[in-house]
């Protein structure tokens, strides 16, 4: 009897207390996520991510190097950086390795490696035709995008190509620049030769040294190849100019370029040669002199009769 | 972190390479011209026109618009005769343009007709700060034209 009592008839103990219902605020979650969002954007941004060599008021390790002082071969680098970016860098792309079909690469090239003199050509005088690149044949046409730049310049960028994307070839001087611009321009005319040409002929002179030829032909005849270029696949031939531009229309042109060159098909591949933006490179009195050039190109009884 | 670093990398690179790039192709003043005229009406009511600019203007359709809208020099600012003279050339040399001297002249007689009839404002505005003799040559060019295909 007592057993079965103690089994059955003792009362239940009144059930534990809960907490009612309610959930976290669903704005607590929100704030929260806010917060820490803002905190890892800021934690990222000023942290210097553990850095020991980074504390306030420095940010990170990039605005750190901003403020070592730079000088020799560092800073020469850093500068052919800056120069490569602008001039060479829209085909020959910031890795340096071109563009397939289109721009041979520089990492891994040959050329870049080569003695200074023959490297220094290339931008210096462009070039055409055939050309084999780390093993493989290209056949294109570059515009001579160094002849503008300063001896100093030139050899900024040649020693940040020669150094970076793998390639470890030796530093370029200015003076190994200047020396070969000089043996390059050999039988150039001199400042003295060109002061006593007519502007036509002088405008001559300034097509080849600026090579204008590379792109538009001799003379500016035309022939070179610009795939899926709206223009019939060429580069334009420049002996009807005169038709077409006054001459401050033409020297506008020049100055400006023609970055973007519609397509044949609008569904191939970029043409790879685009007109350079000339204006920072040549001045106004030789811009004047290379219409003056173009201008004398028109053929005797080529008029049309409008 | 990086993640949304990247996105805004990207955002930012793909605004800078747009800008670049409309900067590169022609300066700004030039491209809002250019949309502006390509906003304008793609077609001319030409059936008031002698017969013979009509057939040019058939010409001036199909040719003109291998490359751009025909809305585009439709409504420019171009109307001196000088000016359609030196444009029509430029078009015509581009390689590949299919445009002969002979196309090339029927075009140029069709928009010097059409703006001296459509554009007339626009075109004494222009004569008028012309010297002298600029203004007698283009006036001459105007007038061999209409003489030309008026009343045929």
């Amino acid at each position: 009897m007592k057993a079965s009592d103690e089994n059955n008839s003792s009362p239940k103990p009144a059930a534990e207390p809960t907490a009612s219902g309610g959930s976290v605020p669903i704005w607590i979650f929100i704030l929260t996520l806010v917060l820490l969002f803002f905190g890892a954007v800021y934690f990222d941004r000023h942290s210097g991510w553990f850095d020991k060599q980074i504390y306030t008021p420095f940010q990170s390790a990039n605005e750190l190097a901003l403020y070592q002082p730079k000088s020799g071969e560092a800073a020469m680098i850093a500068h052919g950086k800056a120069v490569y970016e602008s001039v060479c860098g829209t085909c020959h792309g910031s890795d340096g390795l071109g563009k397939p079909d289109q721009v041979p690469p520089l990492a891994g090239s040959e050329w870049v490696s080569k003695d200074i003199p023959s490297l220094v050509r290339v931008p210096q005088l462009g070039l055409n035709g055939p050309i084999k690149v780390a093993g493989k044949d290209w056949n294109l046409a570059m515009a001579p995008m160094g002849a503008g730049l300063s001896d100093a310049d030139l050899a900024s960028v040649l020693t940040y190509i020669r150094q970076s994307w793998g390639n470890r070839s030796s530093t370029v001087s200015a003076d190994d620049v200047k020396a070969a611009r000089t043996a390059i321009s050999g039988n150039a005319p001199s400042a003295e030769d060109l002061a006593k040409m007519t502007p036509v002929e002088r405008g001559h002179a300034l097509f080849q040294k600026y090579g204008c030829f590379q792109c538009h032909g001799q003379d500016g005849k035309g022939g070179v190849t610009n795939t899926n270029a709206k223009t019939a696949e060429q580069v334009p031939s420049l002996i009807y100019v005169a038709d077409g531009y006054t001459k401050d229309e033409l020297i506008a042109f020049v100055s400006r370029g023609e970055r973007v060159i519609p397509r044949m098909n609008p569904n191939g591949p970029e043409p790879p040669h685009f007109m350079p933006k000339w204006g920072p490179i040549i001045n106004t009195n030789e811009l004047s002199n290379i219409a003056d050039f173009l201008f004398s190109l028109k053929p005797k009884g080529s008029d049309v009769g409008f | 972190m990086i993640h949304w670093n990247k996105k805004i990398l990207v955002a930012g690179l793909l605004a800078l390479t747009i800008t670049v790039r409309a900067d590169d192709a022609m300066d700004a003043a030039t491209k809002a011209r250019i949309d502006a005229f390509e906003k304008g009406p793609a077609t001319i009511d030409v059936s008031k026109y002698p017969q013979g600019i009509q057939d040019n203007y058939a010409i001036f359709s199909q040719k003109c618009t291998q490359c751009h809208k025909l809305s585009r020099p439709i409504n420019s600012d171009y109307a001196l005769p000088d000016e359609w003279s030196r444009y029509v050339k430029r078009m015509m040399r581009k390689p590949g343009s299919g445009i002969d001297s002979s196309d090339g002249k029927k075009i140029y007689e069709f928009l010097t007709y059409d703006s001296s009839v459509r554009k007339k404002a626009l075109l004494d505005d222009k004569l008028a700060k012309l010297t002298p003799e600029e203004k007698a040559a283009d006036e001459a060019k105007i007038k061999e034209v209409h003489d030309k295909y008026d009343g045929k």
